[in-house]
């Protein structure tokens, strides 16, 4: 499987500042690549970079284009959501359909027509009354209907209550994503994407910490709720990080066998919450 | 050219309001205004060079009233010159927000995930400030001009004097709109270097963009003209102010060009001795003979090439 996103020595200073620094990376084909950090940790200027929004020092390929030489090209085959309410005010329903199936050659607007019909956004409705979560739902029926091969989404349901998140995931996995595609995603809310994700970036300071399937996430890393008798036991295989819960503790191993584990408590696979906490300790100290 | 279409349609539901029913509704009030002062008997005057006629005292026939409609027929357009200078405003400030507004809403982001580019974009709003919005104002103003006339006609019937019939036999009636609408490519390479100024300064600024539109101009022109008069530098304020200053402010008003080649325009006047109305077309045409009409319009073309590079390269502000 050939690579969608390669990028090499990746790096962009704001004045003094590097928002991203040196990163190596790259993203195949078909999957749904999660990129989680804190916040100003480069997210978003990766993002940037990729979709040719901003300049870059290094190399990056999306698609086998230079996004900062190719970005119109490029937008043939890429489809962008950020955070809420990036559509203008003015725009009705209607309009963004003619306009988006005006402009691009691989838009299905009866797809998106579908999709709307199952939500409350009537044609004339103008994006100025709608609610977040309506915005949100015009624009995912959009992209939705366009046969695109990468899928950038950054922090696409900000501000969304429960049922607009669920339902935003939901349809994306259902009537959009298949082997063809990729999605790539920035989000806090780890949570809500952890069972939808096949790859992982821990991202931090503009440096990447982490990068795995979620297979290998599974493998390397255990959980394990340590009875108090193995505390010291435990502690000598140096845990990556350790909590409290109700007078238990938890530790989390990183490579370390599970055999060797199971005899000092309980094992699970850690959540990527608990995961995200344990690599970026230190982050706002 | 399919996705020009668009770009041009999207600016126009953008923008409804402002280019279309602005216009409109200052037409309808000055169509009012004009029809009360008509008939409350106001003495509407026409007057060319020789003659002025007030009407509603007297009945006008013979000589006279041939003068009479072929002045009519001639200028009955200027009647709708507010609508005309309305908009010089409406394209200023349409440009000043073209390229900023986008990136203040963000919804810049979302113009920029379709496959458009820049060139396209930036290119869509300038066929917009520089022939659409001039050729919606055009038709507003004819269809004033003609609702003018005929309450004119009209009033000047209920004193027993009947110009219609003049009127439809005179092909200046029809001329006279034609003349209008083909006055467009002056327009056009006059406004040029104003629409170019103005969408760059939007595509660049972060805020304030009128203040930079007119504010560094202004400024330069008047430090430039202290700076001459207070240390003598012989510096040339004045040409400044003539040559860049108001050429990149003032050029989209109507009709500029006579201000800008006052010295062309009075000199074919004088050489040619035409009838009033038709000299300023032909005077128009002719100010596209000095070199300044086409500097400028490089330099329009120019800054908007700049734009286009501004819009590949700023973010959202």
């Amino acid at each position: 499987m050939s690579a969608i996103i390669t990028a090499r020595g990746l790096r962009k200073q704001y004045g003094k500042r590097s928002a991203i620094d040196n990163l190596n990376f790259s993203i195949e084909a078909g999957r749904i690549v999660g990129l989680i950090g804190p916040n100003g940790s480069g997210k978003t200027t990766t993002l940037k970079a990729i979709l040719g929004l901003t300049s870059f020092e290094g190399e990056l390929s999306v698609l086998g284009m230079d996004p900062r030489q190719q970005r119109d090209a490029l937008m043939n085959d890429i489809c962008f959501i950020a955070d809420v309410a990036i559509l203008p005010k003015w725009l009705k329903v209607k309009q963004a359909l003619d306009f988006v199936a005006g402009v691009h050659p691989r838009f299905d607007r009866s797809k998106a027509e579908k999709y709307l019909v199952q939500t409350k956004l009537d044609p004339e409705m103008k994006v100025k009354a709608m609610s977040k979560g309506m915005v949100v739902q015009l624009h995912l029926a959009l992209v939705m209907a366009i046969d695109a091969r990468l899928l950038v989404l950054d922090e696409p349901t900000l501000g969304l209550d429960i049922l607009y998140r669920k339902q935003f995931y939901q349809h994306l996995l259902e009537d959009y994503f298949d082997e063809n595609k990729t999605i790539l995603i920035t989000t806090h809310q780890i949570e809500e994407v952890e069972h939808i994700l096949s790859d992982l970036m821990f991202i931090r300071d503009g440096k990447i910490e982490l990068s795995a399937t979620m297979d290998e996430v599974s493998e390397r890393y255990t959980e394990v709720m340590v009875e108090a008798a193995s505390l010291a036991a435990a502690q000598a295989l140096q845990p990556l990080h350790q909590r409290a819960v109700f007078g238990k503790t938890i530790m989390l191993f990183d490579g370390v066998p599970r055999e060797q584990l199971a005899n000092l408590g309980e094992l699970r696979t850690p959540a990527l919450a608990d995961l995200f906490v344990a690599t970026m300790k230190g982050s706002y100290a | 050219m399919n996705t020009m279409k668009w770009l041009i349609k999207r600016e126009m539901w953008e923008h409804k309001g402002m280019l279309l029913w602005t216009p409109v509704v200052v037409a309808s009030l000055v169509a009012i205004l004009a029809i009360t002062s008509i008939f409350l008997g106001k003495n509407a005057s026409f007057a060319d060079a020789q003659q002025a006629f007030s009407i509603g005292t007297i009945t006008i026939e013979g000589k006279a009233r041939m003068v009479m409609v072929d002045t009519i027929a001639h200028g009955y357009i200027m009647a709708a010159a507010p609508v005309l200078a309305l908009l010089s405003l409406l394209v200023f400030f349409y440009c000043l927000g073209a390229l900023h507004d986008e990136r203040r809403d963000r919804s810049l982001l979302f113009w920029k995930s379709l496959p458009v580019s820049d060139t396209a974009t930036v290119t869509s709003k300038a066929i917009l400030a520089l022939v659409v919005a001039p050729l919606i104002t055009m038709l507003v103003a004819i269809a004033l001009a003609l609702v003018i006339l005929v309450a004119g006609c009209v009033l000047l019937l209920s004193h027993g004097t009947n110009l219609f019939g003049g009127l439809l036999l005179d092909p200046a009636l029809y001329l006279s709109p034609l003349r209008l609408l083909t006055l467009l490519p002056v327009y056009i390479i006059w406004a040029l270097p104003t629409v170019g100024w103005l969408l760059m300064v939007s595509s660049m600024a972060r805020s304030k963009v009128f203040l930079w539109a007119v504010g560094t101009p202004v400024i330069t022109s008047l430090l430039l003209m202290w700076a001459d008069r207070i240390l003598q530098l012989g510096l040339d304020g004045g040409w400044f102010t003539a040559h860049i200053t108001n050429r990149i402010l003032l050029g989209v008003v109507p009709g500029s060009w006579m201000g800008f080649e006052m010295d062309n325009v009075l000199q074919h006047v004088r050489n040619e001795h035409l009838a009033p109305f038709e000299s300023i077309y032909y005077a128009s045409w002719h100010t596209l003979t000095s070199p300044s009409a086409w500097i400028g319009a490089a330099a329009g073309l120019a800054m908007l090439a700049i734009a286009i590079r501004m819009r590949q390269r700023r973010e959202e502000v």
